[in-house]
């Protein structure tokens, strides 16, 4: 792309006041060739001598801090390519820098507080994409690496998200004809079009959380423009929404605030993180929009104010003012973390086993914080890997006939720039997935019984597996084999019903009755020891608070299965005797799980699996966090902890071979089908042995 | 044994060493030597009984003094030099102001000799110890203290540790030692990211740009170190062919052009140079791996001199001397194996975990000393997976074992490789099949030294 080539030192010397500043900063910008040299610094703060300023050669290592008098002493380094300057970072100023002539050995940077107050009359920014029209007005211009790295994030596409929307609305976007929504048994009917907040007319079926928050807002038609309660969605999910911060419809996100989603200017507006406030622009993530009228049109209405992690950016066009959190895991608890009352209006958490009220829906900062890589191992230790391709933020390689300074910032060392791909368990390329559990497997076996026990390690990440939004799970699939014959099942434990079920029903019930029941499928049952599993989970479900009962996970002992050979009405024919039990699933049969294959009904199947399980007030079980009154149980593995199994088959020769497969899935099944999602396996780890 | 490696030496027609505290900062370039082969007292051919002395010392690098520390007041300390089979003796005396220990990098020596202080007392100052074992494999191993082990390598407490296989033929041979001078924290670059920088002072044996003579024509067999904290070297060698990595020859001769040399491996390459000079230099591969650089614009703006990024740097010139006629690639004993088989099942996995940011390193969420140690039954054969999630790479080291490469990243590699020392890059699963064969409490960990002070764990090897 030539338009990268241009130096951006060059375009700023069309921008007016900022071509003044980098012109004044170049004036001693004569190479080094001064080991050892030190300057005084002298470092006001809106006039007045000021302490503990830091002080920095821009692009320099060494760090002073002024004393009481407001003075430091530097040291350049001659190894510093480009302009000489000096740098002060000070939390209430944007950072200034001033050109260090030859021979000088004394300095003055003065500094001003910028205006600490948010102004709703900003209008956010635009990140730009990789192919797009490029200006000098969006971020992505000069930092294009990282605009690239973020545009094919799912920070990007967190407002545009169609399941988010789905949620949000309780609608269907794969049915985006009246027939194809009437065919699902959806409604078809006018509300607001995502990203558009116009009308339009959409499938509505299922749960949303605007019908939730506001019962009966479907009276006359969809909720989408009646619906007063709108939930938090958009405060995290829109941040860049113009206008007053928190409370806002995710419908209200159009343009920008939609197709970038969490984007550049969201992020680097952030001027701390207040973690007792609600998520995201609700309260806490405190945005300061520049609020201080602009003395050039070449830097737009506003005089720029920007935070980020470096205190040696002193151009004008990015007003920057350092501050650590980016360089750690506070910034994103503005969102990674959340506790909820019970939504729907009338309903409650239940106080004796939730005494604050509130249900723990993403935990994924207190899991890191409760956990062994805290603090020294945060959040971008992972999901911001170092990007030594680069040579700063602002891609200097690509303007380095600009040469370094002021305007496109000093080389850093090689991999002192993190990739803004923020990627996580559902970027498969990234390879995460493998990365974060092990799968151990022993077998013995006694005359013609094989046991085999699998042991499920979360050994990669600082949180829990899985973790974030409560829909996932992870399922751990066993089987065993003698040559092509799979090898029946005769005991052990068993996939409960989140890991998938057509249907279920108990003893009392009977096992014959399946409405809806198809031919090839099959009915898996399970027996309840009556005791429950005493797992170490998270919160009340590993902290001592919660007895097993409690934590809601019965034992289950796999019985047996049958596989459904005609349908008689509702009743189903089998090819065999059901075996005697307390639950029975009715699920699919079929290939064994595999990457990228679809998600099926393997509630029964020997195997386990682990999720956070939210309740809603009917009973239902595994529903979104708007509908959720309880955590019925929270299984997750806790980093470095385990979890292990034990499965019997009946073996046909003296050498089984057992195959486990440790897979994530993004929804249940149930809710994926019912919205048309794509829901497929991703397998984490895999042992045949 | 006495002698021996001298006369093939010098028969070779070598420089004398230029290793030591006496360089030229601005002369043109210094010619360069292997480190001496330390003195071995004992006639008896089949035993090497070597005295080394630790003690302070000041090191002359790039025409700047530094202190430091150094084994007989070299640095590379002398060569220890054996034969398959030799009975080892050191005897360690120390002059330090702090206790050391000697760990002999990549040797199967017995427990109470690895020099490790989790069980054992390191030597206190004026204090001396007396390490004895036999040296079981051929290859080209490194002593080095492993007690303040960041602080004392990086003082200039390391030398090279030859273990000759007898069915290898004799071949002119040098020693080239890598270091990086300004690895300290207080002159990295960015202490946002100090461990990402890229030294910018290399030495070869204690040298900085020096030029190695060797006859046109001829070829040699050179054994390579990286001995630097934390700089990996990218070796660019046109024309070498690697013959060794950490633990003696590989099954096949590779001739890549290009060789990562990660802190703490080893690799010998054969070479031969024609009639012009060859600078040998390393590619800008830092701790997040090689930092790639766009092609230069081609003018400067505004009368500034572009921005220069990482480049790579020239770690030594080869210089050819005379017309030798062109000799022959020696026949080696590559024993042709194939890579093992990768079985698919797992004993023991090491995650290794942290960031730069806060300087925090972790392998299983644990840190040194407070670790859960690993056991395997003595004679166990276990596959190792090693899974690098934090924002660096590690050179992953186990001590008293080699270990073959099963696979890296999800492939086998392209010849079988034996090591001890194994890079794993961001993201990376390694695989290695380990024979724990000897017994003991071996340290596990990642040798850019600055790391292993928390990311090291503990395998029992449990008779």
């Amino acid at each position: 792309m030539l338009h990268r080539r241009v130096p951006c030192a060059l375009l700023l010397a069309a921008l007016g006041a900022a071509c003044a500043e980098s012109e004044a900063s170049r004036e001693g910008a004569a190479p080094g060739g001064e080991e050892g040299r030190h300057v005084t610094v002298q470092v006001t703060l809106d006039g007045a001598a000021v302490a503990d300023v830091e002080v920095r050669q821009g692009g320099g290592a060494r760090a002073s801090f002024t004393d009481a008098s407001g003075r430091a002493v530097v040291e350049l380094d001659p190894a510093v390519q480009g302009e000489r300057v000096v740098m002060a970072s000070h939390p209430e100023a944007r950072i200034a820098g001033v050109p260090v002539p030859d021979e000088a050995d004394s300095v003055a940077v003065e500094l001003r507080r910028f205006e600490p107050v948010d102004n709703p009359a900003y209008i956010f920014q635009d990140p730009g994409l990789p192919g797009g029209p490029d200006t000098t007005a969006q971020c992505g211009h000069c930092h294009a690496t990282l605009r690239d790295d973020w545009a094919a994030s799912p920070h990007r596409t967190a407002a545009s998200n169609p399941t988010v929307h789905d949620l949000y609305a309780g609608a269907v976007a794969t049915a985006d004809s009246q027939s194809a929504c009437l065919t699902r048994g959806g409604k078809w009917q006018s509300g607001l079009g995502p990203g558009t907040g116009a009308p339009a007319e959409r499938c509505y079926l299922g749960d949303g959380a605007l019908p939730a928050l506001n019962p009966g807002c479907d009276a006359d038609g969809a909720c989408d423009a009646t619906a007063t309660a709108r939930g938090g969605c958009a405060d995290c999910h829109a941040p860049g929404i113009d206008g007053a911060l928190g409370g806002r419809s995710l419908l209200e996100a159009t343009g920008l605030a939609y197709e970038a989603g969490v984007h550049c200017d969201t992020c680097h507006r952030t001027e701390s993180v207040d973690l007792s406030a609600p998520p995201g622009v609700s309260g806490r993530l405190r945005f300061l929009r520049p609020s201080e009228p602009s003395t050039s049109q070449a830097l737009g209405p506003w005089r720029p104010l920007t935070f980020g992690p470096y205190p040696d950016v002193s151009n004008v066009r990015m007003g920057s003012v350092a501050r650590d959190f980016f360089h750690g895991a506070t910034l994103c608890a503005g969102c990674h973390e959340d506790e909820q009352p019970a939504l729907v209006p009338g309903q409650v958490v239940n106080p004796a086993r939730w005494p604050s009220g509130k249900l723990p829906i993403h935990s994924t900062y207190s899991e890191w914080e409760q956990g062994p890589f805290a603090p020294g191992v945060p959040c971008p230790s992972c999901h911001m890997p170092p990007d030594p391709s680069v040579w700063n933020s602002a891609d200097l390689q690509s303007f380095a006939a600009a040469g370094a300074g002021v305007a496109g910032g000093w080389p850093r060392p090689p991999g002192a720039v993190r990739s803004h791909g923020f990627v996580g368990p559902r970027q498969r390329a990234a390879g995460l997935l493998e990365l974060a559990a092990s799968l151990t497997v022993e077998k013995s076996q006694v005359g013609g019984e094989l046991t085999v026990q699998v042991t499920v390690k979360n050994v990669g990440p600082g949180h829990a597996l899985p973790t974030g939004e409560p829909l996932r799970s992870m399922v751990l699939f066993v089987e065993a084999r003698c040559g092509d014959e799979e090898l029946r099942a005769t005991g052990g434990d068993a996939i409960p019903d989140y890991g998938g079920a057509l249907a279920v029903k108990t003893a009392d019930e009977g096992f014959d009755d399946w409405p809806g029941g198809r031919v090839g499928e099959v009915v898996r049952v399970v027996r309840r020891t009556g005791g429950f599993r005493d797992y170490e989970g998270f919160g009340p479900f590993g902290d001592g608070r919660f007895a097993a009962e409690e934590k809601g996970l019965p034992v289950e002992e796999l019985a047996g299965m049958a596989t459904i050979l005609a349908m008689d009405g509702t009743t189903a024919i089998f090819d065999g005797p059901l075996p005697e039990g307390d639950v029975a699933y009715r699920g699919e049969a079929g290939a064994f799980p595999a990457e990228g294959r679809a998600v099926s009904a393997r509630a029964g199947s020997p195997g386990f699996a682990f999720a956070r399980v939210l309740v809603a007030a009917d009973g239902r079980r595994s529903v979104p966090h708007f509908l959720a009154v309880d955590v019925a149980s929270d299984n997750r593995l806790l980093p470095q902890r385990s979890f292990t199994t034990q499965h019997r088959f009946a073996a046909s020769c003296a050498e089984p071979v057992v195959h486990a497969v440790l897979a994530h899935r993004a929804y249940p099944l149930a809710l994926a089908r019912e919205r048309g999602w794509e829901n497929l396996e991703s397998v984490m780890a895999e042992v045949t042995q | 044994m006495t002698g021996r490696t001298w006369t093939l030496l010098l028969g070779a027609g070598l420089a004398a060493c230029a290793c030591g505290p006496v360089e030229t900062a601005s002369a043109p370039p210094p010619p360069l030597g292997s480190p001496p082969d330390a003195v071995d007292r004992d006639p008896d051919p089949d035993v090497l009984h070597v005295g080394l002395v630790a003690a302070p010392a000041v090191h002359t690098v790039g025409g700047r003094e530094i202190p430091g520390y150094a084994y007989d007041g070299l640095t590379p300390g002398p060569t220890l030099r054996a034969r398959v089979g030799d009975t080892v003796v050191l005897e360690l005396r120390s002059e330090l102001p702090d206790p050391t220990t000697v760990h002999f990098h990549g040797m199967a020596v017995p427990y109470a000799m690895d020099g490790v202080t989790w069980s054992t007392d390191p030597i206190p100052p004026g204090g001396q110890f007396t390490y004895t074992f036999t040296a079981t494999h051929a290859g080209t191993f490194w002593y080095h203290p492993h007690f303040d082990t960041s602080g004392q390598v990086d003082r200039g407490l390391y030398g090279v540790f030859v273990v000759e296989a007898p069915d290898e033929p004799p071949l002119p041979e040098r020693i080239l030692v890598f270091d990086a001078w300004d690895e300290t924290p207080e002159d990295a670059p960015s202490e946002h990211a100090h461990d990402a920088a890229l030294p910018r002072l290399w030495t070869v044996n204690g040298v900085v740009s020096p030029r190695l003579d060797v006859p046109a024509g001829e070829v040699v067999r050179a054994r390579l170190l990286n001995a630097s904290n934390h700089g990996f070297l990218l070796l660019d060698w046109p024309g070498m062919v690697v013959i060794a990595g950490d633990q003696g020859l590989n099954a096949e001769p590779l001739g890549p052009g290009q060789w990562l040399l990660a802190p703490g491996d080893r690799a010998e390459v054969l070479f031969r140079v024609g009639t012009e000079p060859l600078p040998i230099a390393t590619r800008p591969y830092g701790l997040a791996g090689l930092a790639t650089s766009p092609p230069m614009p081609p003018a400067e703006s505004e009368g500034k001199p572009p921005a220069e990024g990482p480049s790579d740097q020239v770690l030594f010139t080869l210089a050819p001397r005379g017309t030798t006629a062109v000799a022959p690639w020696p026949e080696l004993p590559f024993s042709g194996e194939a890579p093992t088989p990768d079985p698919g099942t797992t004993d023991i996995v090491y995650v290794l975990s942290g960031d730069g940011a806060e300087d925090t390193w972790l392998i299983n969420g644990e840190s040194y000393p407070d670790v859960t140690p690993e056991s395997l039954p003595l004679g166990t054969e276990a596959v190792l997976e090693v899974r690098n999630l934090s924002s660096t790479e590690h050179p992953f080291h186990v001590h008293g074992h080699a270990f073959e490469v099963l696979s890296v990243g999800g492939r086998p590699p392209l010849t079988r490789r034996v090591e001890d020392t194994v890079n794993v890059r961001i993201r990376e699963t390694v695989r290695l099949r380990l024979v724990a064969d000897n017994p003991g409490e071996w340290m596990v960990h990642c040798h850019i030294l600055e790391h292993a002070h928390s990311m090291m764990t503990v395998l029992r090897v449990v008779p």
